[in-house]
C-alpha cells in the first residue's frame, strides 16, 4: 500500500492499484474496467527503467517513489475519475474550434474528452492537466464535484 | 516540447497581431526557442502609472502551458505597487496556484494591467525589504500568501 504507485508497468495495473489505494466500492471499479484502458498520462509509463513523475499540484512534480501517502491516494483517485469522463471524436461542430490547451484547431476525428461543464479538449491535452489539477482550464469548475453530483442525481 | 513551441509560436503571432492596449513585443526580445520573452508595457492613461514604461520578463519551462510561466518586472522601472516587490517579483495568484493552461501571455498581461490600473496608492508591499533579502531568484519558488483581492 505504501508504494502503490511505484513502477507502473502496464496500463492495466492502474486499475488494480486504484482498487487497493482507494476504498471505491467494488461496483464502480468493475464498471471502470469496461470503459477500456485508462488514458496515457505519462510517457514514462512504458519505460520501466525510469520511475514515472507525478504532479500532486500543478507546480509540484515528484517521482512516484517520493509521493506521500496522501498524494498517492489523490493521484490514484484522479486516474480513476478521469476514466469516468466521456471521450469521443471531434465531429466538426462549429461551436468549438480550438483546444484551449494546445491552442491548435480541432480537426475531424481528433480524440477529445468532454468535461461535465461541457468544455472539450484534446484527450491528450486535458488528461495531462487533470493529472495535475482536477479543474476545467476554461471555467475553473472543479471536475470531480460535478462528477460526484451527477452520480448522486442518477 | 514540440507542442509547447507550437503554442508559443501561436501566442507570439496573436500578441503581435492584436496586442492588449499598451502592450508590445519587440521580436528582438524573444529568446532562443521562444522560451524567454520580454514584453513592453505602458502604464494605462488615467491611472497612477500613466506615461510610465515597464518591461516584463516571461520564462517558459518545457512543461508550459501545464506549468505557469515565470513572470517578473525587469529593467530600471519596476512599478511601485502593493503587489510588486522592488526586485520585480509579482504577487498574483494566476502566476502560481490559480494558473490554468487556458491562460496565455495575453491574459497574464491583461491581469497585470488591471492590477496596476486599479491601484489607488503607489507603495511597496509591507514586507518588501524582508522578502527581497530572503527570496529565491525564481518567484515560482515563493509560497505566496495573498494579502487582499482588492488591488
Amino acid at each position: 500500500m505504501g508504494n502503490c504507485l511505484k513502477a507502473v508497468s502496464s496500463s492495466n495495473d492502474d486499475i488494480s492499484l486504484l482498487r487497493e489505494a482507494t476504498s471505491i466500492p467494488r461496483e464502480s471499479s468493475s464498471s471502470s474496467e469496461q470503459l477500456g484502458p485508462p488514458p496515457s498520462y505519462q510517457e514514462t509509463v512504458n519505460q520501466p527503467s525510469s520511475l514515472p513523475v507525478y504532479y500532486p499540484s500543478p507546480n509540484v512534480s515528484r517521482p512516484a517513489s517520493q509521493l506521500t501517502e496522501e498524494e498517492q491516494i489523490k493521484i490514484a483517485q484522479r486516474m480513476g475519475l478521469i476514466q469516468h469522463l466521456p471521450t469521443g471524436e471531434f465531429d466538426g461542430s462549429k461551436k468549438n474550434k480550438e483546444c484551449a490547451i494546445c491552442m491548435g484547431d480541432f480537426t475531424i476525428g481528433d480524440p477529445i474528452r468532454f468535461l461535465p461543464c461541457m468544455h472539450i479538449y484534446h484527450t491528450e491535452c486535458i488528461d495531462d492537466w487533470l493529472m495535475r489539477s482536477f479543474t476545467c482550464p476554461s471555467c475553473m469548475e472543479p471536475v470531480d464535484a460535478a462528477l460526484l453530483s451527477s452520480y448522486q442525481t442518477d | 516540447m514540440a507542442s509547447m513551441q507550437k503554442r508559443l509560436q501561436k501566442e507570439l503571432i496573436a500578441i503581435q497581431k492584436e496586442p492588449p492596449p499598451g502592450v508590445s513585443v519587440n521580436p528582438a526580445n524573444i529568446g532562443p526557442n521562444l522560451t524567454q520573452w520580454i514584453v513592453d508595457m505602458e502604464g494605462a492613461s488615467g491611472t497612477l502609472y500613466e506615461g510610465e514604461h515597464f518591461q516584463l520578463s516571461f520564462k517558459f519551462s518545457p512543461k508550459y502551458p501545464f506549468d505557469s510561466p515565470e513572470v517578473t518586472f525587469i529593467g530600471s522601472n519596476i512599478p511601485i505597487h502593493p503587489h510588486v516587490y522592488s526586485n520585480g517579483h509579482i504577487c498574483l495568484s494566476i502566476l502560481s496556484e490559480d494558473w490554468s493552461p487556458a491562460l496565455s501571455v495575453i491574459s497574464v498581461c491583461l491581469s497585470i494591467i488591471s492590477m496596476l490600473s486599479s491601484c489607488k496608492e503607489k507603495k511597496r508591499p509591507p514586507d518588501n525589504s524582508l522578502y527581497v533579502k530572503t527570496c529565491s531568484k525564481n518567484p515560482k519558488k515563493t509560497k505566496w500568501w495573498y494579502h487582499d483581492d482588492n488591488v
